[in-house]
Order: structure tokens, then sequence, then C-alpha cells
């Protein structure tokens, strides 16, 4: 028995050991932010991003870019997460490979954190300056206390250059232009340098003597008196007042050289600028909707009605950042990312044009492997098990309209 | 060799074997320190320690001091009660520093590219000596609690000001006010640790004007004292040896 057990550890150390040194050899970077794996509702019933534009795919270390775009603040927003009453407009990359350089919602820089408005379209830009180079993918973000991070649509994006170049000039309000990157590090390691000396000192004055098993019998026997002499008491005094005046001394030079200093900013902005679409004449209303496990397929049956005076045609059906197209109406032409982007995805049962006052049932076919991809299939394992999206119409003049649709969903395992 | 027999055949090798003993004692001290004060620094104080827009005039001065006080108290029973050693609090808080030197550079800067400057750990040093200079003087747990407690929480923010201040120069920027660190914390992207989540500036204390800092700290030392206490009775009860009685014989 010894002998089995001796050798199932000699065995399992071995295996442990291999283990361990294969994965020195194989450790790939995480490069993503794990956006496939966030609930499905989550991405489908709360922040709609469309109109989303990467201005570049190759930037160089201290060039800029921007992400742009507008976002739906869902009305059918779920009960399960806390409604967007404080959010902050973020980007989702890995770490600071890029710098915020500015972010604006309808025009207000939004550095702290916001209130948005169920059912109100906002529109949104995030000025990005290169700082690390590498391939990165760059997503649009949406932090909701209470809710979490809410990822929006991500484009790879290359840095080029090296990271040694990277500066960050800013001028303070009293006159005084610094890098930011390196600004006040000298400071900080000499202040530091500084009391870990002093600590040093305190704790070489007490280890270079006998310590634990001497101390300890005198301790044990009543001598714990003859330990602590009156010259350790003096310098004891030393070290305490000296602390006591290299703070008070540090400060007051401190408070000479930087006379103006201000507190932390912090704050929730209100009241932000919406966007206004263009009023919708299309109504539509979902009969039925459901999707088929086998052919990653979501089928919804609509009612559609064109209250307008020209008449129309769906587009486009955009839900969690995946864009379903339907070529004849609509094509994409701003190199949105291709796994994000099912070109001929859309099929309608019958979509001539839609005259004004008419009203049609269609069959509408929503179909890619980014249904599966992107694990919005899961939905079928969510706690509330319905789908939101955007509709995109447009008419005979190239103006497009919002539609906003949210209904039950049915699963089709056969 | 028998049991009965000494280890050692002089009093010269007795200083060297006991003097090794003490440097195996205090690596072994100093790195579960600081391992043991680390885990608990950054579960406690964490962000306000990480971040330099986290360190603000009442909340960080208020929270670091209180929780940072804990290993120090605990040791300082141990090394004080058993061998009158006056370094625990220094020991700990020295320890802890290193951790998170070692930290901040290692994983904020050598992984993350955080810039040094924006996650540098606090200076705890000061409180730590004083704390330790008092418990030698008084040789009193209650005195070191009431004086050096508080002394540990109104050391602190002065002790602190030099590095900090310059990163609360104000900046106009694109229209809005804010100090280096606020820009700093804009810059430098945290996917996981969105604006809201920043705890700075909170609170009801708006009866002191500008000058809550003081206030903060008074109030941090206060409860530093109870917390002292505390501690310094874990340190106690862990150090204390006992013996089970042998009832077979």
């Amino acid at each position: 028995m010894k002998i089995i057990k001796d050798k199932v550890a000699k065995l399992s150390f071995v295996a442990l050991l291999i283990t361990m040194t294969a994965a020195m050899f194989y450790a790939p970077t995480a490069s993503a932010h794990g956006e496939k794996s966030q609930a499905a509702f989550m991405r489908m019933r709360t922040i709609h991003w469309f109109d989303l534009n990467w201005s570049k795919e190759e930037v160089p270390v201290n060039d800029t870019m921007t992400i742009s775009g507008k976002f739906l603040v869902f009305k059918g927003w779920p009960e399960t997460v806390d409604k967007p009453e404080v959010s902050f407009l973020n980007i989702g990359i890995p770490g600071p490979v890029f710098i915020r350089a500015g972010s604006w919602i309808g025009g207000q820089l939004v550095p702290r954190s916001v209130s948005l408005e169920l059912g109100e379209v906002y529109e949104f830009k995030v000025l990005l300056k290169a700082r690390r180079p590498g391939d990165w993918h760059v997503h649009s973000m949406m932090n909701v206390q209470g809710g979490g991070p809410i990822i929006g649509p991500g484009k790879w994006t290359t840095i080029t250059g090296s990271m040694g170049d990277f500066v960050n000039p800013v001028t303070t309000l009293t006159g005084q232009t610094i890098d930011l990157e390196t600004y006040n590090l000298e400071n900080t390691y000499f202040w530091h340098a500084v009391w870990f000396a002093v600590a040093f000192a305190w704790l070489l004055f007490w280890i270079k003597r006998p310590m634990f098993v001497p101390r300890h019998i005198a301790v044990s026997t009543g001598k714990a008196s003859t330990l602590i002499s009156a010259g350790d008491k003096k310098i004891g005094m030393v070290f305490a007042v000296g602390t006591m005046v290299i703070v008070a001394a540090s400060m007051g030079t401190t408070n000479s050289k930087y006379p103006v200093t201000t507190p932390l900013q912090a704050g929730l902005l209100r009241g932000m600028k919406t966007y206004q679409m263009p009023e919708a004449t299309v109504s539509v209303k979902i009969d039925d909707a459901t999707y088929r496990v086998p052919g990653r397929a979501m089928q919804m049956t609509m009612t559609v009605t064109n209250n307008g005076d020209t008449s129309v045609r769906l587009g486009e059906f955009n839900t969690a950042g995946v864009r379903f197209l339907d070529p004849e109406v609509h094509e994409d032409e701003t190199a949105y990312p291709d796994d994000l982007l099912a070109e001929e995805g859309l099929t309608v049962s019958d979509n001539s044009p839609l005259a004004p006052g008419e009203t049609r049932t269609i069959e509408v076919t929503a179909s890619d492997a980014a249904w599966e991809v992107y694990r919005l299939a899961d939905l079928i394992y969510d706690p509330d098990s319905r789908f939101a999206g955007l509709l995109f119409f447009w008419d005979e003049n190239g103006s497009r309209q919002l539609v906003t649709v949210d209904a039950p969903l049915i699963p089709s395992f056969i | 060799m028998s049991a009965s027999q000494s280890a050692v055949r002089s009093r010269a090798e007795a200083v060297q074997v006991s003097r090794t003993f003490d440097w195996m004692i205090l690596f072994t001290l100093f790195t579960a320190v600081l391992g043991g004060y680390h885990i608990h620094y950054m579960l406690t104080g964490g962000d306000w320690d990480f971040w330099t827009d986290w360190k603000d005039r009442r909340l960080w001065v208020t929270v670091a001091p209180i929780v940072s006080i804990t290993f120090p108290a605990a040791v300082q029973a141990c090394l004080w009660w058993r061998y009158r050693l006056p370094i625990g609090a220094t020991l700990s808080v020295v320890a802890l520093m290193l951790g998170e030197w070692i930290n901040r550079y290692m994983n904020f800067w050598g992984w993350t590219y955080f810039p040094v400057n924006f996650v540098f750990p606090s200076n705890l040093i000061p409180g730590a000596i004083v704390l330790d200079v008092i418990l030698m003087l008084g040789n009193s747990m209650t005195l070191t609690a009431v004086v050096g407690g508080l002394a540990y929480g109104l050391l602190f923010y002065p002790g602190n000001w030099p590095v900090i201040a310059p990163l609360h120069v104000p900046v106009e920027y694109n229209g809005m006010m804010m100090t280096l660190a606020d820009l700093q914390g804009y810059h430098y992207v945290r996917t996981g640790t969105p604006e809201y989540i920043r705890m700075v500036e909170k609170g009801t204390l708006r009866t002191f004007g500008k000058d809550v800092a003081p206030v903060s700290a008074f109030f941090s030392g206060f409860v530093s004292i109870i917390i002292y206490f505390l501690w310094h009775f874990f340190g106690k009860w862990f150090a204390k040896t006992d013996f089970i009685s042998d009832e077979a014989s």
C-alpha cells in the first residue's frame, strides 16, 4: 500500500512539474475583454451602440484616434440591472495602452459619471492618444453603477512605435508645463527613500544586538527592565522627535513650493444633451420571435405600418453590436468590424417598398455565425428570455428611421 | 550525541547559533508579516492606496491609518512583551511598504504599464516609528494606544503631503478644472474602475471649509486608538504559549 501511495505522490509531482513547464512555454496574451461572456440580455437590452466609427486602424505612439457614434439607452431596460442613473463612459482596452485624452457625450466633456435617461439617444466621442505599441481590441463601453460594465463593439487597432517616446504634456493653472507620464516621480522616490532610510536605521539599531533567545530569557526571568537602557531611550526620543521635525519641515517646504493646491474633483453630471433622431413614421409590432438553435438564426414575424409619406424598406437589424444587413437596401461603408457585421445576414420575406399608409406582415430572419460566436444564442438560458434590438428603415431619399423592438423569444431546437 | 547533550560546545558557538536563529526568525517574521499585512491592507485599504486620484483629504486620510494600524499593534504585542523589542510597528510597516513597492513596480507598471507616479503606495513610516518609541518609553499598551494611536492617525496626512501635494496642483482641461491626480485617473484608463467607484470627498464634513484634512486625521486617530487595543490583544493572544496537561501521567 505504501509503495502505491509513494508512486502516486511521485507521479503527481512529476505531472505538476510538467504542467508548470508547459505553461512556461505557452502563455498566450489575454487581449480581449470577455465581451462574449457577458449575459446576452445585458448586451441586447441595455445600451445599443450604433453609427460607430473608429477613425484609424493604425496609430503611431503619441498620435490620436477617435471612437465616435451614438448609443440608445434602451427603454425596456431589464429589471435585474440597475438603471443607468450613475454611469461612466469608459473605453475597453487592455490597460492604458492608449490614454483617454478626452471623452464627450452630447458635446460635453465627461471625465465624471453621468446620469442617463431611458429611451434617449446620445452622441458620444472618445479621443485616444496612442501610448503602448501592439495590436489592441478597442471597445466602446459604458459602466453602470449596480449594473457593471456594458461593453460595446470592439475593433482591432495597431499602435506602432516605441513606448519610450510617449509624452503627456499638461500645463497647470499655475503656468507650469509638465509631462504627466513622469511628473513627480523623482520626488516620490526621494521621500520614500528618506523614510525607508529612517526606518532601516531604527530597525538596525535594534537588530544589530542579540535578539530573540537572550532577550526572551531575560524577560522570562524578570529582567526585562535591563533590556532597555537610558541610552536606548535617548536614541528613541531622537527618532521620535526627528520624525516629527521631518514631517513638519517637509510639510512646510511643500506648502511653500506648492502654494496653490485644490481637492480632488468628483461629482455627477446630470442633464446630458440628448441626440434627436428623426421622428419615426414606421411602427412595428412583433407577432412572434423564435431562435432556431441548429440554424443559428432568429426569425421574427412582425407587422409593419408605414405612417409616413414616402415608402420605406427594412435594411438593418442591430442587436448587441452585431449588424444584420439586407445588401439590397443598405451596405456598410464605415469599415465596421467584420466579425460583427453580417453583410447579407438579413432576409425579409417581402422587402419591396412599403407604401405610405400600408400595413404588411413580414417574416424577418437574422442569421449569422455571430449568434454563436458572440454567444447571443445563450439568450435562451437567460432569466428573462426576451430579445431587443434596433431596426433601421430607409426611405426612397436615403433617409433613415430607427425603430426599437423588444419581445419574448422562443427557442426552437429542431 | 545523546538527547541530553548540548548542541553547542562553547559559549562562542552558542552566541553564533543564537544569532543565526535571530536572522532566521527575523526573516521568517518579516516575510510572514509582509504577506499577511499586504493582503489585509489591500483588502481593506485597496484602491485608496493604489491610485493617486483616490488619495483625498477625507476618506483616504480616515481609512488608511485605521486599517493599517492593525498589524503594527499585533506585532508590537509579540515583540515587546516577550522580547522587549520596540520595532514591531516599524518592522510591519517596512514589510508592508516593501511588498507594496514590489507589487506596484512589478504588477502595476511591469505588467499593465500604469505609470509609477500614479500608483505609488502611501507612506506609513512616520507613524510607525512614533508608535514604537512611545511603547518603548511608556512600556504601556494603554499609553501607546491613546497617544501612539492618535499620533499614528495625525501623522499620516502630513507624512504623505510632500509626495501628494504636487499632484493636487489644479489644471484646466477642456473647460473643466481638475487636479493633476484627477487627470491621471482620467488619462490612464482603468476599464474595471469607473469614476463612480471612487470614494473621495464624500461625507457630511462641510462646516470646516477647506480645512477638512486635520478633522479627518483626528477622527482617524481616535478610531485608530480603538483598533490598536483590539489588535494588540490579538497579537498577545497569538504570541502566548499554552501547555497542555499530560493527564495520562
